[in-house]
């Protein structure tokens, strides 16, 4: 600590301005409190600048340009030509106007937003970095929401060149003709659908058995079915080893090959950046995974509050962002308590993926009921020429919805009902009953919960608790 | 190495009984970690760990009673834990953003790790049926969902539902019995615990205090009608945080009612506290226990209202402190709440009298010379016939109706 050194006082201090920070932000500003963000690189954090956002516009335009493909027996005959760099222009701007909105809707709540990195130096103290200058900043209250970074493995470090992380792929402004992606998790899964339908030879080294490990395993299925459809080359139970000059060597279980690669990008998960921020200095407690630990209302020591992926659960923005309410309103005097039946799930690959609550294998093995009504049964989805995948309906014995899951076009937009429907206690009759639109893919939710009421409309055969 | 003595966790209590372990030797404990639930006469508490570390030696079994100032646990708290941020297994393939759920083994310093952190995987099966706001609502009234019996289709808990428990009121239904009622194996089993401290106190008294009672049933409209208006001004009062508070206005008024005889072996005295403290009985999993409303007579009616429902909500969740459970001076016995309708409730030791409610039911009263059908309150009044005597009893039951048929007068400014 440098002698003589004057700190300047705050009263409500956030650390990080991601989905968690910038929402911890507006909610103290608007509880009356004077708010100070500090943020490291760009507001918006991982998820608008580098991971969320930018993929899904990847995926938009991934799936314009294999328009061709699908439309070719509907009577439309299109060509597509890829211009990366106007990709790379249009990823930019849709990343900027979101930041920019960030940066506005800040600026109006009057938080003010100092560019720097943060490091406790006391409990109630941190010290900031901006460029060669250090400044001191005490506060009443601190919201740490620091987000997580890529896990590296060590015999594979990244280089930015030929090794990537996933920020690196989705902002290059050429074409990888052999792409690896190291990691089949949701983030490798999309990463793969969008450069396979780009046009690059993908493969997935995955060290598991399934791709999508955690997810239920017909899921896991459809997905990889799905993949393999787009060109994609699935190596699972393989292990990425090292590079060489004949490609990227990999080891399974019947020896080693080296793949071609030009690309290889390792998206083998995430780690809390509680170490960054010197949390442990600040006197909170952090477990072997550099998960911090905090009670239900998010504190983790007196006035320090953290929030996100440095907390337990899934390292998801929607997530942080409902932390972020709970952290500000009890910083602020409240009494919140961040008490979730579910987080939801989805995935962007083709079918794309919803898991909400408890899925149909556990179901099975809990004695629940499930009920799976497939697209193919669906108008809506015949007339959008995917009849690929199923949503399925979990409940108690009871006749209370407690999962749904869903593998398709587009079903990651019908997350909001199935969130909704466990969040509300909502029985399979209310399901049933609640009269959907038609022709829409919401309608499969209420054909899966006529199916568990034991009156299937649109499918004849009952295929009650996945008795199909 | 930390040694934890069993501290002296209430007034006057010298032991305690082991009634559960919640650690084994071996496990990493953080700082506040409940370590093990212990009995005294009095309650049971969960005592929590006063340092981080690994427990190393526990001071007795399950079932043993221990002395104040004994090793209850021995914390090895010394020791450097690594610090193995670095040394973490990668686990190489590892999904993005499904962390397992593994306990904390790194510890830094104090703050608890989390009482139950939600992820993805939690299920939705085991939690109280209920709707986000709803939730709020409970977490708001103190009231904890898992003992609120659902309405709703599947059980689900309605806004209703926690209003009705939270005022006590059920619908007008009598609570809902617990299954475990009444059952224990066939066997010999030994008297202790709760149990057994009931069985002291009450043979005690009993065969301590000559009973007197004075039964009575009131006319509750203008009560209920108090009731139900005050929820719509956002404070809502309950028929016993009403008669709580006229009580304890009535006992400042006849101190003697509020007294009791101290009869030992070499001391016959009669007992004035300085303080009246009201104890609202309550019916918990594991027996009858008795949190007091501290300075009642300090303390405006909703005040008194949420006192109640906080001590009860704390009584079913078992973690009612010992210091919640000393110092009464008279107590209320609200009966009715299981559905009865007369009682001759028995004077807990060191007080004179008590207080029971019955349950509120439409019954025939003369009103205005007609018979008609009105809510009605049935009330008794115990008291020690050595202190108290019927003049008194009578005078102190006057008072209390007088409050309680116009409870107006409760709200003036007539805190003490």
């Amino acid at each position: 600590m440098v002698v003589g050194e004057v700190a300047e006082s705050l009263d409500l201090l956030v650390i990080g301005g991601g989905p968690g920070g910038y929402a911890a932000a507006l909610h103290g500003a608007r509880l009356g409190r004077t708010v100070t963000l500090i943020e490291k690189e760009h507001l918006g954090g991982v998820c608008l600048n580098v991971g969320c956002i930018p993929s899904k516009a990847l995926l938009e335009v991934a799936d314009a340009a294999a328009l061709p493909g699908r439309v070719a027996d509907w009577g439309v005959a299109a060509t597509t030509s890829i211009d990366m760099a106007q990709v790379q222009n249009h990823l930019q701007q849709v990343v900027s106007d979101l930041t920019g909105g960030v940066m506005q809707l800040l600026s109006q709540a009057g938080v003010q937003v100092v560019s720097g990195t943060a490091r406790f130096s006391r409990p109630n103290r941190v010290a900031v970095e901006h460029g060669d200058s250090l400044s001191h900043f005490e506060f009443a209250d601190v919201i740490v929401a620091t987000g997580s970074r890529p896990i590296d493995l060590p015999d594979l470090p990244v280089d930015g060149q030929r090794v990537v992380g996933s920020a690196e792929l989705l902002f290059s402004s050429e074409l990888p003709e052999n792409l690896v992606l190291v990691g089949g998790g949701y983030i490798g899964v999309e990463l793969a659908t969008a450069f396979a339908k780009l046009g690059s030879h993908v493969t997935i080294v995955e060290a598991e058995k399934q791709l999508l490990t955690g997810f239920d395993k017909r899921v896991a299925r459809l997905v990889a079915r799905g993949l393999e459809k787009l060109g994609v080359t699935l190596l699972l139970n393989h292990r990425a080893q090292k590079l060489e000059s004949e490609g990227l060597l990999v080891a399974g279980p019947e020896g080693s090959v080296a793949l071609p690669a030009d690309k290889i990008c390792v998206v083998v998960g995430r780690r809390p950046n509680s170490d960054t921020v010197g949390l442990r200095e600040a006197g909170v407690l952090i477990n072997s995974q550099g998960l911090v630990a905090v009670d239900a209302q998010r504190r983790a020591a007196d006035h320090i509050f953290v929030i996100g992926d440095l907390t337990e659960g899934p390292a998801l923005a929607h997530k942080a962002t409902a932390e972020a309410e709970v952290a500000a309103e009890v910083a602020c005097g409240g009494a919140e308590v961040f008490d979730p039946t579910v987080i939801p799930m989805i995935v962007f690959s083709d079918p794309q993926v919803l898991s909400v609550g408890v899925d149909p294998s556990q179901a099975k093995k809990q004695g629940l009921e499930s009920f799976r009504f497939p697209f193919a049964a669906s108008g809506r989805a015949r007339t959008m020429g995917d009849t690929e995948g199923y949503v399925s309906v979990v409940a108690d014995g009871a006749g209370t919805v407690v999962g749904v899951h869903a593998v398709g076009s587009h079903v990651a937009e019908l997350a909001g009902e199935a969130v909704l429907a466990i969040e509300m206690a909502a029985t399979v009759e209310d399901l049933a009953r609640t009269i959907h639109a038609h022709p829409t893919l919401g309608e499969s939710f209420m054909e899966a919960a006529l199916g568990l009421a034991g009156r299937p409309v649109h499918v004849s055969r009952v295929s009650k608790n996945e008795k199909s | 190495m930390f040694q934890f003595l069993l501290p002296d966790i209430g007034e006057g209590l010298e032991e305690a009984e082991i009634v559960e372990w919640l650690v084994k030797v071996g496990d990493v404990v953080v700082r506040d970690q409940p370590l093990v639930e212990v009995l005294t006469d009095k309650a049971s508490s969960e005592l929590p760990s006063p340092v981080a570390g690994r427990v190393a030696v526990l001071g007795g079994v399950e079932g043993q009673r221990i002395l104040v100032g004994q090793l209850l646990i021995e914390i090895d708290d010394g020791v450097t834990v690594k610090q193995d941020f670095e040394e973490r297994e990668t686990s190489a393939q590892a999904p993005a953003g499904i962390p397992a759920a593994t306990p904390p083994s790194t510890l830094g310093s104090p703050p608890p790790f989390a009482a139950a952190a939600p992820s993805s995987s939690v299920s939705p099966g085991t939690r109280p049926k209920a709707a986000p706001a709803t939730r709020k609502f409970a977490r708001d009234l103190g009231v904890d969902l898992t003992q609120v019996p659902g309405s709703g289709p599947g059980g689900r808990i309605l806004l209703e539902d926690v209003q009705s428990f939270s005022t006590g009121k059920q619908g007008g239904a009598a609570r809902s019995l617990d299954p475990g009622l009444g059952v224990m194996p066939a066997g010999r089993h030994p008297l202790r615990g709760v149990r057994g401290a009931i069985a002291r106190n009450m043979a005690q008294s009993w065969s301590e205090i000559p009973h007197i009672h004075s039964l009575d049933e009131i006319d509750a409209s203008v009560l209920l009608g108090f009731c139900q208006e005050s929820k719509a001004s956002g404070m809502p009062l309950t028929p016993l945080g009403l008669t709580v508070a006229a009580l304890a206005r009535a006992l400042r008024r006849f101190p003697m009612v509020n007294g009791h005889i101290n009869s030992g072996e070499d001391t016959q005295e009669v007992v004035i506290p300085e303080h009246v403290n009201i104890g609202v009985a309550v019916a918990t999993e594991t027996g009858l226990v008795v949190p007091v409303i501290k300075n009642a007579d300090h303390l405006n009616v909703a005040e008194i209202c949420q006192a109640i429902a906080d001590l009860a909500q704390r009584g079913r969740s078992g973690s009612l402190l010992v210091a919640d459970l000393s110092g009464g001076t008279f107590t209320v016995t609200n009966y009715g709440s299981l559905g009865g309708r007369w009682a001759l409730p028995i004077i807990p030791p060191g007080q004179s009298a008590i207080w029971g409610m019955g349950r509120i039911a439409d019954r025939p009263l003369v009103v205005d010379g007609q018979v008609v059908a009105r809510p009605a309150l049935p009330i008794v009044m115990g008291a020690d016939h050595r202190l108290v005597d019927g003049d008194l009893l009578e005078a102190f039951r006057h008072e209390v109706l007088g409050y309680l048929a116009d409870p107006q007068k409760l709200l003036a400014g007539d805190i003490f």
